[in-house]
């Protein structure tokens, strides 16, 4: 074949390409991406969107950046801590250097702490109690003692995608390679493992989380997030077990063993490949009960640890003030949960269409 | 199909040996003991003597080490005895058989709620497919199923206990039943009950709803574009008998997998709506039993959850051969 035979031979789009390509053909699952693109978005800045500290600033001829204390206490600059700005920015910034200048977030809100009075020139305090209904200034209200709920969710959002992606990505790695072996390898390892997987399936989460702190001091989210992907890679491991089963027995896979392609390598740069289709499905939607569980687990007392919001400790202290109607503390941090779950679940559905082979197009 | 079903059974047994002995080697690592979790043992005044916590120790078997407390929890267990319960000093066989009612009050009616609601509705979205109402219908029904329960629970006891206060709407917050039950007549009783039941039923049923409606559509789709549909059809059957006699009997082998995993559901409770509307059901008594380390408690209720997730996927196995005779299992 020569080079000019070789340009006219049209490439027919890849298994992937084309689901990509039907996923883009439905509006929902679309619009659903982009909500989440939209949300990875607010996660990633969050402390530039919401928060006390300013973005930059320049202080006595100095350039600092004392908003990345939210995503580590330890990365605020320690000088602030030195010239004890206690936490407070705008007033401290101009009475120690007259000269400093600084980039504010959005919005002037913490969710650690409520904003007290005077913190800049002639400013109200948060309200409090039934006076904290949303207003201009607390686009969502504020809890019974001051916080902001704005700010609180912003900053939970990273929790809320962070909770998803990590447990999901566990139990991913677990459940496809345990289901994986088990399917190619069959006899007394997929009996075991068959075991495993029901042992697993059978043990009640909460048991689990609460024995994790006999052994670790104090829990943080990422036990948390570790605990939700060791326990919920069983339905992965089911379904690629099933999927191996199947492709164990097709011609390709007798073919890369004639050449002497060893066990590992046909199990994961052969089957693997082709069993993922079914798998992306699971992983959609247990991103979102990965979300869904940890909010649960803090209504329950037992989610993410203080300071950290999560949306779920938003919603749980709107539940012990639930008997005074203050509507704003449930609304908009159940509101975040469902479209978030919900969104998922489209992506999911997205997939689900765009990967099933039935409904693939004819010919090219 | 014995030999299977023995060699299941085994495997079963296996299965549940594994289980209890990795939930027992869990809670035993838990910290804090049922000793120090019982507020009264918190009181300064009240403090058990030494010699006094060691007779209690050996008394719940806690002075015995993991292995042989584990086999004495088994050779219980194989006699049906469940034990005591250490925070409510009574046999934990009495405390569930307590709180079974509430639970199956709540899953049953749920459950027969959803079904006769779905199937209807399944069927009718299957004829009106793809039309505005279908597809409106649909719309919502997936907007539920997203929704997750424990914040409808929180919504609805916001809108109805809370905001409809003081009107005909208003509906109670939380409990099985109002204080005064006891003093109610025949007829309020049973009204109280059912206004208390509305919120959680609720609740329990809408996700299982927008789930069952949607599993009836996408059976029936499939169904309906058979052959024998369009023979029925031609020979001139009514559009209602084709649906239902010809297609929905077909499409009845993939309910009977879901039923039997919803088995474990019914009894198990749901440990977060239970907890919200403060339901003395069973789902409130292992979050109960796990806060205050009851282990007999949790013992048991695992065991049993465990036994009905087990049973619950054999029996869908099974049944799936009775109601499929090409499925065979030697």
């Amino acid at each position: 074949m020569n080079q000019k035979d070789r340009d006219s031979v049209v490439v027919s789009a890849g298994f992937w390409q084309q689901s990509w390509h039907r996923f883009r053909r439905r509006k929902l699952s679309m619009f659903a991406l982009y909500f989440i693109g939209v949300l990875s978005m607010i996660a990633v800045f969050s402390p530039m969107i919401a928060g006390t500290k300013p973005i930059v600033c320049r202080y006595k001829g100095s350039i600092y950046f004392p908003c990345m204390g939210y995503y580590n206490r330890t990365w605020e600059n320690p000088i602030f801590q030195k010239d004890r700005f206690r936490r407070i920015y705008p007033r401290n910034l101009k009475r120690k250097d007259p000269d400093s200048w600084a980039i504010w977030p959005l919005v002037y809100q913490d969710p650690h702490r409520p904003v007290r009075r005077n913190e800049w020139e002639g400013m109200k305090g948060n309200p409090y109690g039934a006076k904290g209904q949303p207003t201009s200034k607390n686009w969502f209200g504020t809890y019974k003692t001051g916080f902001d709920v704005f700010a609180s969710m912003v900053h939970g959002t990273r929790i809320a995608l962070l909770v998803g992606f990590v447990s999901t990505g566990i139990a991913a790695t677990i459940g496809i390679t345990l289901g994986a072996i088990a399917g190619y390898m069959g006899g007394i390892v997929d009996l075991v493992i068959s075991r495993v997987i029901e042992v697993v399936m059978c043990v009640p989460a909460l048991v689990l989380i609460l024995s994790l702190q006999a052994v670790i001091e104090d829990v943080s989210i990422w036990n948390i997030m570790m605990l939700l992907g060791l326990t919920g890679w069983t339905s992965m491991a089911r379904l690629t077990r099933g999927e191996f089963l199947k492709l164990r027995e097709t011609e390709f896979v007798a073919a890369a063993r004639c050449l002497g392609a060893s066990r590992t390598r046909i199990m994961f740069r052969h089957v693997l490949p082709n069993a993922l289709a079914p798998v992306m499905v699971p992983i959609a939607f247990g991103i979102a009960a990965g979300i869904q569980v940890e909010a649960a687990l803090s209504l329950l007392g037992f989610g993410a640890p203080p300071p950290n919001p999560s949306w779920g400790t938003i919603l749980n202290s709107g539940r012990e003030t639930l008997q005074s109607g203050y509507w704003w503390q449930l609304v908009f941090p159940g509101m975040g949960i469902f479209l978030t779950v919900l969104a998922y679940n489209l992506i999911g559905e997205g997939i689900q269409e765009a990967t099933d082979p039935r409904l693939a197009d004819p010919g090219n | 199909m014995v030999s299977y079903l023995v060699r299941r059974l085994l495997v079963g047994l296996l299965t549940l040996g594994l289980i209890t002995c990795m939930i027992y080697g869990l809670i035993r690592s838990m910290p804090g003991s049922p000793l120090d979790t019982d507020p009264a043992m918190m009181d300064p005044s009240k403090m058990p003597s030494k010699a006094d916590i060691e007779r209690m120790r050996a008394v719940y078997g806690l002075d015995k080490p993991l292995h042989e407390a584990y086999w004495q929890w088994l050779k219980n267990a194989a006699t049906l005895n469940m034990g005591t319960s250490y925070s409510q000093k009574k046999p934990v066989a009495e405390l569930i058989a307590q709180r079974v009612g509430p639970t199956l009050q709540l899953s049953v009616t749920s459950l027969l709620l959803s079904y006769l609601l779905a199937v209807p509705m399944g069927l009718y979205a299957t004829v009106r497919s793809g039309r505005p109402d279908e597809r409106s219908m649909s719309f919502v029904l997936y907007m539920l199923y997203s929704f997750p329960s424990f914040v409808a629970a929180l919504f609805l006891q916001l809108l109805f206990a809370v905001k409809l206060e003081g009107t005909w709407l208003e509906l109670p917050l939380m409990g099985n039943q109002s204080n005064d039950y006891e003093t109610l007549g025949d007829m309020a009783q049973a009204w109280d009950t059912f206004q208390h039941m509305i919120l959680p039923v609720t609740c329990f049923t809408y996700g299982s709803l927008a789930y069952y409606c949607r599993f009836v559509k996408a059976n029936m789709e499939e169904v309906i574009r058979q052959d024998y549909i369009r023979t029925a059809r031609a020979k001139g059957l009514g559009p209602i008998r084709v649906l239902i006699h010809h297609a929905f009997r077909n499409t009845l082998i993939p309910f009977v997998t879901l039923l039997g995993l919803t088995l474990p559901g019914l009894l198990g409770g749901a440990i977060i709506l239970e907890g919200i509307f403060n339901w003395q059901g069973m789902g409130l008594l292992f979050f109960e039993s796990i806060l205050g380390r009851d282990y007999p408690t949790i013992m048991s209720l695992t065991l049993m959850f465990s036994i009905l997730t087990l049973s619950g996927q054999l029996l869908a196995d099974i049944l799936y051969a009775f109601v499929d005779p090409r499925i065979r299992y030697s």
